[in-house]
C-alpha cells in the first residue's frame, strides 16, 4: 500500500477505498453545488463531474501500488485486475460525460444527470472490487438504479420512458434471480465470500448438489442479464434506443466491464469446483448470444439499435475467454473490454456528433454521404467500424484474437469456428454503414455539433484502434499483468 | 548486441534509410498541403543528407569499422523468430553509397523532368520510399529484413512503372513486372524458407557460418526420382529470385516494358539500383553459393546466356529507353556471369559503374525525351549534339563506358568479368560458352550504343518541324545531375581498381575484405595472375568495343544508307530479333491463355455457379434474412414476453443441468 497519511485516524485499509469515498463525496458536493449554477450553464456541472473522475483517477493511481489488499474484512479487493477494471470504467464514465456536454443541453435538470453518472461509476467501482455477494449485490444495485433514471431521462418523451420502465422491471426481476440464487448457496456453505463459498462447494456433499446447481444457474442468469448474454438480452435494444444516446454509449461499454468482471471473479473464486457445468451453460449462453446478437443487427434500420445488437455479439465473443478461463482467457476479456471500450463508444461519439435539422441522426440512412461532407468524420468512423468488425490491424482484430486464442488453447475449437462464422455475419452490417458513408449521396443537409471536446474523443478513439492494431503488446501485457493471481 | 572492435554508430546507421522513409511518409500523406516546392525540397535534402551519412559509414568501413547488431524483434513464432537488424560490412557500405548517390541525382534531376506533372508528390514519395526500401535489402542483418527491402522495392516499381495510371500500356507493364517479379519471388521466399528448414534461424552470420559443416553433413532432398543436394536446393531457388528482380532470361520480359514509367525511374530503379539487387543477394551468399557448383554453373550460364541474348535484341531497338533497357538486362547478365565464376568482387564492381554509367545513359535520354515533346523514337531525333550540348557530352561518356572503352568505368570492371569467365575451367563447357558469350557481347553492346548515340545526336535532322521549334537544352537541375554521375561514370573504375584494389586476388585482402567468400580452388582472379594474365593491357574485348564502334560509326554516320539494305538482306532475323525472341508471345500461348481460361472457368463455374447460384441465390442469404427476421419478430416489445424468455431461459439450463447428471 502506498503511505496515504490522513489528518484523522483511519481504519486499517481503508484507505483502498478512497478513490470510491472521494466519487460518493464529491458527487453529493456536485448536487448541493449544482443548485446554485445556472441554468444555461449547466454543462459547467458536467466539467466538474469530469474533475471528480480526474481526482477519482489520481486517487486510485496513489493506492494502487500492484498488490493485492483486503479491507473491511474480505468484503471490499483492490488488486491490479480491480485497479486495471475501474481504470476503464472511469474512462467509459468520462468519455460518456464528454458526449452529454452538448447532447443534454436542452433538457432539464442537468446536475441530477450528471451525478447520476457518477453514482451509477461508483457502484460499478465497488463492483469490480467486490469480493463477497453482498458488495456485489450493493454495487449491482446502484449502478442500476442509476442507470434507470438514466435511461427515462427525457421524461416527456414516450419511447425513454417505456425504455426505462422495462428496463427497470426486467432488471428488478433479474436481481431478484441473482438474490434467489445466492441464498442457495449461503445454505450450502454458510458464507457469502466468494473464495469461502469456493472452498465450501468443492467439500458439499452430493445430496446438496440439486440445491448447489439451482444457486449455479439463478446466479449466472442474473449476471448474464447485466451484460446482456442471451436469452436475458431483451432489453438491450428497447433501453438502448430509448435512453439518450451519451447513456446508450455509457451502458454499453463501463457496465459491461464491471459486469464481466465480477463475473470473472465468481467463476474463478467461488465456482472451480462448478467448472464443467458453469462451461455447459455459459458455452449455451454464448452460443445464442452470438448468434443473436450478429443476426439481429443485420435487420436493424436504426444504429442505435444495430449497434446494441451489436454489443450483444461482442459480449458473446467476450464469453469465450470467461470460458476459457485461465490466466489467458482472462486477459483476453479484459483486451477485449478495453479495446471495445474505445471503439463502441467512439462509434456512439460520431452519432452524438452527427444532428440533422436539429434532430440527432439515428437511421442507418442519415450517414449516406457524410464523406463527402465531412471526410474526417467519415474515416473515424470507418476506422471505428472496421475495427469492430475484427478487421486486421486495428484493435478490434487482436480484441478477438487474445480470447479467440485464449479459447482454443483451452480446447474449445468447435466454440471458436462458430464465432469466426458470425464475425463473418457481423462484418456484413459494420461495412454497410461503411457503404452508406463512402458511396451513397446524402438525401437530407446535415447538421453536426461542433463540440471540440467530442471531435477530440472521436478522433482519439480513432487512433487508438490504429495503434493497438498496430501495436497491441504494451496494453496486452497490462491485461497479462492485471489478472496474476485471479483463478 | 554483439560488439565488434570498431562499431559503426547505430544512430547514424538508423538515420540513413530513415530520412528517406520520413520523407517519402511526409510527401506521401502531406504532399496535397505542402505543394510541389516543400515537397520536393524535403525529399532532396532527405536523400542528399542519407548520401553524405552513407559517404561517411563508407569511409568508417574502409577503416575497418563494421557493424552487426538487432535492433528489436519484429515477430516470433514458436521457433521462428525475425529480428530487425543491420549488417554493416564493405560489401553494404559500396552499395549504400551506391544507392543513395545515384538517388541523390535522380531525385534533383526529377524536379526539373517532372515539373508539372499532376502526379509531382506522390512521385516524391515513391521515390524516396524507395530509396527507403532498397537501403533496408542492403543494409539488413537477416534474409527476413532482406526479404522485407526485396518486396518493398517490388511494390515501388510497381508503382512507378504505373505511374501514369491513366494510361493503359503502363498498367500493363506494371502488372507484368509485378507478375513475372511474382515467379522468381516465390522461388526466393522457397529459398528462404529452406535456410530456415535446414539451418534453423534466418541470420545471415549464423547461416554463414554453419554452411561447411551442413555441407559436410551431405543434406539432400529426393524429388521426383531426383537427389539433389539441399545446399543446391536453397541456392538455385534463391537464384530464380535473382533472376526475377534482376531480369535473366526467362524471366528478364518485364524489365524492357518497365520503361513506361516516367525516365528518373528507369535510370534509378530498372537500371541503377534494384535490378541490381539480385546480383547483390547472390554476392550476399557467397558462402553459401561457394559450395554448390550446380547452382556456380546455373548463375553463369543464365547470365551468359541473359548477356549474349538481349544484347541481339538491343541491335534494332528503335526506341532510345529500350535500347538501354536491353543492355540493362545484357549487363546485369554480365554482373551474374563474374558471380558464377566466382569473382563476386568483380560483379559487385561492375555493379557499381554500371550503377553510374547507366543512371547517366537514361538521364541523358530522359533530358533529351524531354526536349523532343516526349518522343522515344530514335528514327525521328538526329543532330541533337547542336541543341544539347551538355547532354549530348553527358551521353558520350556514358556509351564510351557502357561500351567499356578504357579509361571509362565499364572498360575496367567489364575486361575484369570477361577475363574471370576466360580461366573458369573448373566449370567446363559453362565456363567456355561463358566466355564467348561475353566477349562477343561487348561488340553487339558497343554496336547498339553508339547506334543509339549517332541516331540520336548526328546523322541526319529527322526531327519533326513541330519538335524543332521546341528542342532546347535542359534546365540546370536536369544537367547538374548529368554532371555528376559523369564523374562517376568517367572515373568509378579507375577508383574501384587503383583506390579500393576490388580486384586483389586474394579478396580478403583487397577492398572487400570478409564480406566475401571464395573457395582457394576456383578464384579465377587468383588463377588470372598465376598465368600470366595482366587485366588491363590491350586485349580481346578491348577490340571487340572499339569493333563495334567503328562498325556503328560506319553504318550510322558515314554511310547511312547500309542499314536499310542489310535490313532487307536479313529480314526474318531482323524480324525475330525486333520481337525480341518472341517471347511475349510464347509466354502468352504458354501461361496467359491457359491462365484466362482457368480463370474464366472458375468465375463461370465456381464463383457464378456455385457461390452466386448455389449459396448466395441457393438458400444462404435467405437463412441469414430469415433469422434476422425471426430475431425481430422475438423482439416484441412486451415486458412480459422478455420476462417470460428469462424465465424459459433458466429453467431450460436448469433443467439440462439436472437431466445431464
Amino acid at each position: 500500500m502506498a503511505n496515504v497519511t490522513f489528518p484523522f485516524p483511519f481504519p486499517e485499509h481503508l484507505s483502498a477505498l478512497l478513490p470510491e469515498i472521494l466519487v460518493a463525496v464529491l458527487a453529493m458536493a456536485l448536487l448541493i453545488v449544482d443548485l446554485f449554477v445556472p441554468k444555461e450553464r449547466k454543462a459547467l456541472t458536467g466539467y466538474l463531474s469530469l474533475a471528480t473522475i480526474l481526482v477519482a483517477g489520481v486517487a486510485l493511481m496513489q493506492v494502487a501500488d500492484g498488490t493485492s489488499v483486503t479491507a473491511f474484512y474480505g468484503f471490499f479487493t483492490l488488486d491490479p485486475f480491480a485497479v486495471f477494471s475501474k481504470l476503464l470504467i472511469l474512462a467509459g464514465t468520462a468519455i460518456a460525460i464528454i458526449m452529454s456536454l452538448d447532447y443534454i443541453r436542452s433538457e432539464e435538470n442537468v446536475g441530477e444527470y450528471f451525478v447520476l453518472m457518477l453514482f451509477a461509476m461508483l457502484g460499478m467501482m465497488l463492483l469490480v472490487s467486490a469480493n463477497n455477494f453482498v458488495t456485489m449485490y450493493l454495487g449491482i444495485e446502484l449502478m442500476a438504479l442509476s442507470i434507470y433514471v438514466l435511461v427515462g431521462y427525457q421524461r416527456d418523451t414516450l419511447r425513454s420512458n417505456e425504455a426505462a420502465l422495462k428496463y427497470f422491471i426486467l432488471g428488478s426481476l433479474s436481481s431478484g434471480m441473482l438474490l434467489y440464487g445466492i441464498t442457495f448457496f449461503y445454505g450450502v456453505t454458510s458464507s457469502l465470500d466468494f473464495k469461502q463459498i469456493g472452498e465450501a462447494l468443492a467439500a458439499a456433499p452430493s445430496s446438496e448438489h440439486t440445491a448447489v446447481l439451482l444457486g449455479l444457474v439463478f446466479i449466472i442468469a442474473g449476471l448474464a442479464f447485466k451484460v446482456s448474454m442471451a436469452p436475458f438480452h431483451m432489453w438491450t435494444p428497447d433501453a438502448y434506443e430509448g435512453a439518450p444516446t451519451p447513456i446508450t454509449a455509457f451502458m454499453s461499454a463501463a457496465p459491461k466491464v464491471a459486469g464481466f468482471v465480477v463475473f470473472v471473479r465468481i467463476v474463478a473464486d467461488a465456482l472451480p469446483a462448478l467448472e464443467h457445468e458453469t462451461v455447459m451453460i455459459l458455452s449455451g449462453m454464448a452460443v445464442l448470444t452470438m448468434a443473436v446478437g450478429n443476426l439481429a443487427a443485420i435487420a436493424q434500420r436504426n444504429i442505435k439499435r444495430m449497434l446494441a445488437y451489436s454489443t450483444i455479439g461482442h459480449v458473446g465473443f467476450v464469453t469465450l475467454g470467461l470460458i476459457a478461463g485461465s490466466g489467458s482467457g482472462y486477459a483476453g476479456m479484459l483486451v477485449y473490454l478495453a479495446i471495445y471500450l474505445f471503439m463502441g463508444m467512439g462509434a456512439f461519439a460520431v452519432i452524438v456528433l452527427m444532428r440533422r435539422e436539429g434532430i440527432q441522426g439515428e437511421l442507418l440512412d442519415d450517414f449516406a454521404g457524410l464523406a463527402k461532407v465531412r471526410p474526417g468524420y467519415a474515416l473515424a468512423m470507418g476506422l471505428l467500424l472496421f475495427s469492430l468488425a475484427g478487421i486486421p490491424f486495428l484493435g478490434g482484430f487482436w480484441a478477438k484474437y487474445a480470447v479467440f486464442i485464449a479459447a482454443v488453447q483451452a480446447g474449445h475449437v468447435y466454440l471458436v469456428i462458430y464465432a469466426l462464422l458470425f464475425s463473418v455475419v457481423g462484418a456484413f452490417y459494420y461495412i454497410r454503414v461503411v457503404k452508406y458513408m463512402y458511396f451513397d449521396e446524402a438525401r437530407v443537409p446535415f447538421d453536426f455539433s461542433e463540440n471540440r471536446l467530442m471531435q477530440a474523443t472521436v478522433a482519439l478513439t480513432a487512433m487508438a484502434v490504429v495503434v493497438l492494431g498496430i501495436y497491441p503488446d504494451p496494453l496486452m501485457e497490462l491485461c497479462r499483468q492485471a489478472v496474476i493471481g485471479i483463478g | 548486441m554483439h560488439e565488434t572492435a570498431m562499431t559503426l554508430n547505430t544512430t547514424e546507421l538508423l538515420v540513413i534509410p530513415a530520412l528517406p522513409l520520413a520523407a517519402s511518409l511526409v510527401a506521401g500523406l502531406f504532399g496535397w498541403a505542402l505543394k510541389e516546392r516543400l515537397t520536393h525540397w524535403i525529399c532532396c535534402l532527405a536523400v542528399i543528407a542519407s548520401a553524405i551519412l552513407s559517404a561517411d559509414v563508407f569511409m568508417q568501413v574502409q577503416q575497418g569499422a563494421s557493424f552487426y547488431g538487432n535492433f528489436w524483434t519484429w515477430m516470433l513464432s514458436d521457433q521462428f523468430v525475425v529480428p530487425v537488424g543491420m549488417m554493416i560490412d564493405r560489401l553494404t557500405a559500396i552499395m549504400m553509397l551506391t544507392v543513395t548517390i545515384v538517388s541523390a541525382c535522380v531525385h534533383v534531376y526529377t524536379i526539373g523532368y517532372m515539373h508539372g506533372d499532376p502526379g509531382y508528390t506522390r512521385f516524391f514519395s515513391y521515390i524516396s520510399g524507395f530509396t527507403f526500401s532498397m537501403l533496408v535489402l542492403v543494409m539488413g542483418n537477416n534474409f527476413f529484413t532482406l526479404f522485407f527491402g526485396w518486396e518493398a522495392v517490388g511494390l515501388v516499381s510497381y508503382l512507378l512503372i504505373g505511374f501514369w495510371f491513366k494510361r493503359e500500356s503502363a498498367n500493363f507493364a506494371a502488372l507484368k513486372a509485378f507478375i513475372v517479379n511474382r515467379v522468381g519471388d516465390f522461388g526466393f521466399a522457397v529459398g528462404i524458407l529452406a535456410i530456415w528448414y535446414y539451418f534453423g534461424t534466418i541470420d545471415y552470420r549464423e547461416v554463414f557460418n554453419q554452411v561447411e559443416s551442413f555441407v559436410a553433413q551431405g543434406h539432400a532432398l529426393h524429388f521426383l526420382g531426383w537427389e539433389i543436394s539441399a545446399i543446391t536446393f536453397i541456392c538455385l531457388a534463391l537464384f530464380i529470385g535473382a533472376m526475377g528482380k534482376s531480369g535473366q532470361v526467362p524471366l528478364h520480359v518485364w524489365l524492357p516494358d518497365s520503361m513506361e514509367g516516367p525516365t528518373p525511374i528507369s535510370a534509378l530503379i530498372h537500371a541503377a539500383t534494384m535490378v541490381t539487387a539480385g546480383v547483390f543477394m547472390v554476392a550476399r551468399c557467397s558462402p553459401m553459393f561457394e559450395f554448390s557448383e550446380t547452382a556456380l554453373a546455373a548463375v553463369t550460364l543464365v547470365g551468359a546466356i541473359t548477356a549474349w541474348m538481349c544484347a541481339t535484341i538491343g541491335l534494332v531497338q528503335n526506341d532510345i529507353k529500350r535500347v538501354i533497357a536491353y543492355s540493362t538486362c545484357s549487363q546485369l547478365g554480365y554482373m551474374f556471369v563474374a558471380c558464377g565464376v566466382s569473382a563476386y568482387s568483380v560483379g559487385i564492381f561492375h555493379l557499381m559503374t554500371h550503377a553510374y554509367f547507366k543512371a547517366l545513359l537514361f538521364l541523358a535520354a530522359g533530358s533529351v525525351i524531354h526536349a523532343v515533346l516526349a518522343d522515344q523514337d530514335i528514327r525521328r531525333m538526329g543532330q541533337l549534339r547542336k541543341y544539347m550540348p551538355v547532354t549530348y557530352f553527358a551521353m558520350l561518356i556514358a556509351a564510351l563506358a557502357l561500351s567499356g572503352v578504357p579509361p571509362f568505368a565499364g572498360f575496367w570492371s567489364k575486361d575484369l568479368i570477361i577475363e574471370s569467365a576466360k580461366v573458369a575451367d573448373h566449370l567446363g563447357w559453362v565456363g567456355d560458352l561463358a566466355y564467348w558469350a561475353v566477349l562477343s557481347g561487348v561488340f553487339m553492346t558497343a554496336f547498339y550504343t553508339f547506334r543509339m548515340f549517332f541516331l540520336t545526336f548526328h546523322n541526319s535532322d529527322r526531327l519533326p518541324e513541330k519538335t524543332k521549334a521546341h528542342v532546347h537544352e535542359s534546365p540546370k537541375v536536369i544537367t547538374v545531375p548529368l554532371l555528376i554521375l559523369s564523374v562517376g561514370a568517367a572515373l568509378s573504375g579507375w577508383w574501384g581498381v587503383e583506390v579500393l584494389d576490388v580486384a586483389n586476388p586474394e579478396v580478403a585482402e583487397g577492398y572487400f575484405g570478409a564480406s566475401l567468400f571464395v573457395m582457394e580452388s576456383h578464384n579465377p582472379l587468383a588463377t588470372l595472375v598465376e598465368e600470366g594474365h595482366h587485366a588491363f593491357f590491350l586485349t580481346a574485348p578491348f577490340w571487340m568495343a572499339v569493333g563495334g564502334i567503328a562498325l556503328a560509326f560506319v553504318m550510322y554516320f558515314r554511310e547511312t544508307a547500309i542499314p536499310a539494305r542489310l535490313v532487307a538482306s536479313a529480314r526474318p532475323l531482323y524480324t525475330f530479333l525486333l520481337n525480341k525472341w518472341y517471347w511475349d508471345e510464347l509466354y502468352e500461348r504458354i501461361f496467359m491463355l491457359p491462365a484466362q481460361r482457368i480463370g474464366r472457368w472458375l468465375w463461370q463455374k465456381g464463383d457464378l455457379a456455385i457461390i452466386d447460384q448455389g449459396i448466395i441465390h441457393g438458400g444462404f442469404v435467405e437463412t441469414v434474412k430469415a433469422g434476422a427476421a425471426r430475431m425481430r419478430e422475438m423482439q416484441t416489445g412486451m415486458v412480459y414476453h422478455y420476462a417470460f424468455a428469462m424465465v424459459i431461459g433458466a429453467f431450460g439450463f436448469l433443467t439440462y443441468l439436472l437431466l445431464k447428471g
